[in-house]
């Protein structure tokens, strides 16, 4: 598959049978970054809160390549989360037209939007969201056994997961036993467990104390740096924002490029 | 990825999803939260108030017709109906043979003749009934001698006489006294066991003295026999019988003849019993029911406290099939836990209330599956509706409740 080829693919992506092709090309060779992961086009999202609506998201378009990193910012309140939730598919735009990998997911069956979120995307939250009843080992595995792995296999390769992080000797703890950081660094082994193409953060240093937050921090920059994840941080941190390069504002409904 | 190589993912992961769940929510089950011990002993409080209630209306039942059982299962009880204008005489004798003759079906039959008067013995006096009958009385009523013997066929003439056990009691009698009975003199022959009065039976052995029937004239300047008792053969077939042995006495009587059968009333019986029994059902069904209402509250709260795992679960990709099937799961251990436990709860309480009620134990064998699967399709029936609930949920709707 040459560079050629898959911008040919790219122009006639909204022909029949394109979004299939340009996956495969995807899929094949994870290494390539000037493909288009994440195509957000005309996206509303609006909500409904005590009578009223309120229009969040307002044609909001965005292009994400394979392999790029970026900073999400804005105000309180201004939709940068709901730009998260939107990209993560935990959320379905009004409007618009979503395509990951090529699919369009604003469309797509919650189904084919769970498998996708399984296999394609790894989430890493402000409060990490570990199961409190599971073990830390178990929390990892969680999105293999939902993948139809066999327990022993899901814990096999949560084990991995865990040591890449330096946490294998806290896998039995559960969640409560652990520190922040530790919880944080669980959450992405969690996240990286299904080998997804894509990192979605969520203020992931927002808990945390600084020595720990950078520790995080450089840990999901390594990743993007050494195995061509892509990263998307929403973040509220200027100096954190800034280490990520590409910097992406949510004003007014829609998302501006940030230079400087 | 090809299509067939999703379908088969799909399947494997389907799969997965159930088994997933299952040992989830036993490993829940395992450290019994709060909520599980309150779901828990919904179910196994309904489930075992079903199979208590049941079993004991079962047993009530049971004793209720073995009261009955041995006094009259195959009688018939036949008499001449009273009708005014009618002068002519009932029999005073029956043609026992000409009836067996007439009527097969019938085991023996008895004619008795009755006529109520003071007895006296040795400066004792006690009324009693004098019952002119024949030999086989003894054995259509199931009579038993504590001593001597009963009539014979060849008694017929004598001045023999059997005493029931009130009236040997209070004259103090043995076999071989004289019985004084209206200026008539008779030899007691037998003194009879006592027997359980049967508001069945036109007459209480007890506060009887049997005589032969040919003795009766003694007494009656006209004796009519008053009943014929008899018993059947097969008691299926108690009804023809019944007809048979009415239409041969109408015959050789010309009087109208009411035959009854004691085993209709044990059937009527039977039947109070068995509404009985289903009302106890019905009290612990309802039981059942609010048990699960119950289980129904816990899932929902557990739903309630559970949004933001929910929430997690869809975000790694947890389909909503796979949140019910763990809601599932988790209701329908609960349920299988509680309907087991209930079932020995209710077997217990059952055992103890009829022992200690005096009855004889014996298991419902209905009891068992009706209590277990009730309480099981209860515990499913209200542990789905909050898993179907849990399952509709937007990922980011369980999310944002924090």
């Amino acid at each position: 598959m040459t560079v050629e080829s898959v911008t040919l693919v790219l122009v006639r992506r909204g022909g029949p049978g394109g979004g299939n092709l340009q996956s495969f090309a995807m899929t094949q060779s994870p290494a390539m970054t000037r493909a288009p992961l994440i195509v957000l086009e005309d996206i509303c999202r609006t909500y409904r809160l005590g009578g009223q609506s309120l229009r969040v998201l307002d044609h909001a378009c965005l292009t994400l390549d394979a392999g790029e990193r970026c900073a999400i910012v804005g105000a309180s309140g201004s939709g940068k989360s709901t730009l998260l939730h939107l990209l993560g598919l935990l959320d379905r735009p009004e409007s618009g037209r979503f395509l990951f990998a090529g699919r369009d997911m604003a469309r797509a069956s919650a189904d084919e939007r769970a498998v996708t979120r399984n296999r394609r995307i790894g989430f890493v939250f402000q409060s990490f969201h570990l199961l409190p009843r599971l073990s830390a080992l178990d929390n990892v595995a969680l999105p293999l056994r939902y993948r139809g792995q066999s327990r022993a296999q899901a814990r096999r390769q949560a084990r991995f997961q865990l040591q890449r992080v330096g946490l294998s000797d806290r896998a039995e703890y559960r969640p409560a036993d652990l520190s922040g950081g530790q919880c944080q660094r669980v959450a992405i082994a969690r996240a990286l467990a299904g080998e997804p193409s894509v990192i979605l953060a969520d203020e992931p240093t927002g808990n945390l104390d600084g020595a720990t937050a950078k520790e995080i921090m450089d840990a999901l920059l390594r990743l993007n740096e050494t195995h061509g994840l892509t990263l998307v941080v929403v973040t509220h941190d200027e100096g954190l924002a800034r280490r990520l390069g590409r910097r992406l504002r949510v004003r007014d409904g829609r998302v501006e490029e940030e230079h400087g | 990825m090809g299509d067939g190589e999703a379908r088969s993912a799909r399947r494997c992961a389907s799969l997965a999803s159930i088994s997933l769940a299952l040992l989830e929510s036993f490993d829940r089950l395992r450290c019994l939260g709060r909520r599980s011990v309150l779901a828990l002993s919904g179910i196994a409080v309904g489930c075992a108030a079903v199979v208590a209630l049941l079993n004991i209306g079962h047993n009530a039942a049971r004793d209720a017709i073995a009261a009955f059982q041995g006094l009259g299962a195959h009688l018939l009880v036949a008499g001449f109906r009273a009708q005014p204008g009618v002068t002519r005489p009932a029999p005073a004798a029956l043609d026992r043979t000409a009836l067996a003759a007439a009527v097969p079906g019938l085991e023996q039959a008895a004619p008795i003749l009755s006529y109520a008067t003071d007895v006296h013995h040795a400066g004792r006096s006690a009324s009693a009934m004098i019952l002119g009958t024949t030999a086989n009385l003894a054995a259509v009523l199931d009579l038993r001698l504590a001593r001597g013997r009963f009539l014979s066929d060849f008694d017929v003439s004598s001045t023999y006489a059997v005493a029931g056990a009130r009236v040997a009691r209070e004259l103090k009698l043995q076999t071989g006294d004289r019985l004084r009975m209206d200026g008539y003199v008779f030899e007691v022959v037998g003194i009879a066991a006592a027997l359980p009065r049967n508001p069945l039976l036109p007459v209480s052995a007890d506060d009887t003295v049997f005589v032969p029937i040919a003795g009766m004239r003694r007494f009656l300047a006209a004796p009519e026999i008053n009943h014929v008792l008899a018993r059947g053969r097969d008691t299926a077939r108690l009804d023809a019988d019944a007809q048979a042995l009415k239409t041969w006495l109408e015959g050789v009587s010309g009087r109208t003849v009411d035959v009854q059968i004691p085993r209709h009333l044990l059937d009527g019986l039977s039947r109070q019993s068995a509404t009985f029994t289903r009302l106890l059902a019905g009290l612990g069904g309802i039981s059942l029911l609010v048990g699960g209402v119950g289980v129904m509250n816990v899932m929902l709260m557990s739903v309630g406290e559970r949004r933001r795992e929910i929430g997690v679960r869809l975000a790694l990709g947890a389909r909503g099939r796979d949140i019910r099937h763990l809601f599932l799961a988790e209701a329908a251990l609960l349920s299988i836990a509680g309907a087991l436990a209930g079932t020995l709860l209710g077997l217990a309480a059952a055992y103890g209330f009829v022992r200690f009620s005096g009855w004889r134990f014996a298991l419902s064998a209905l009891s068992l599956p009706l209590g277990i699967l009730s309480s099981l399709a209860v515990g499913l029936f209200f542990g789905l509706h909050p898993a179907l609930a849990a399952a509709r949920l937007q990922p980011v709707q369980a999310l944002r409740d924090d």
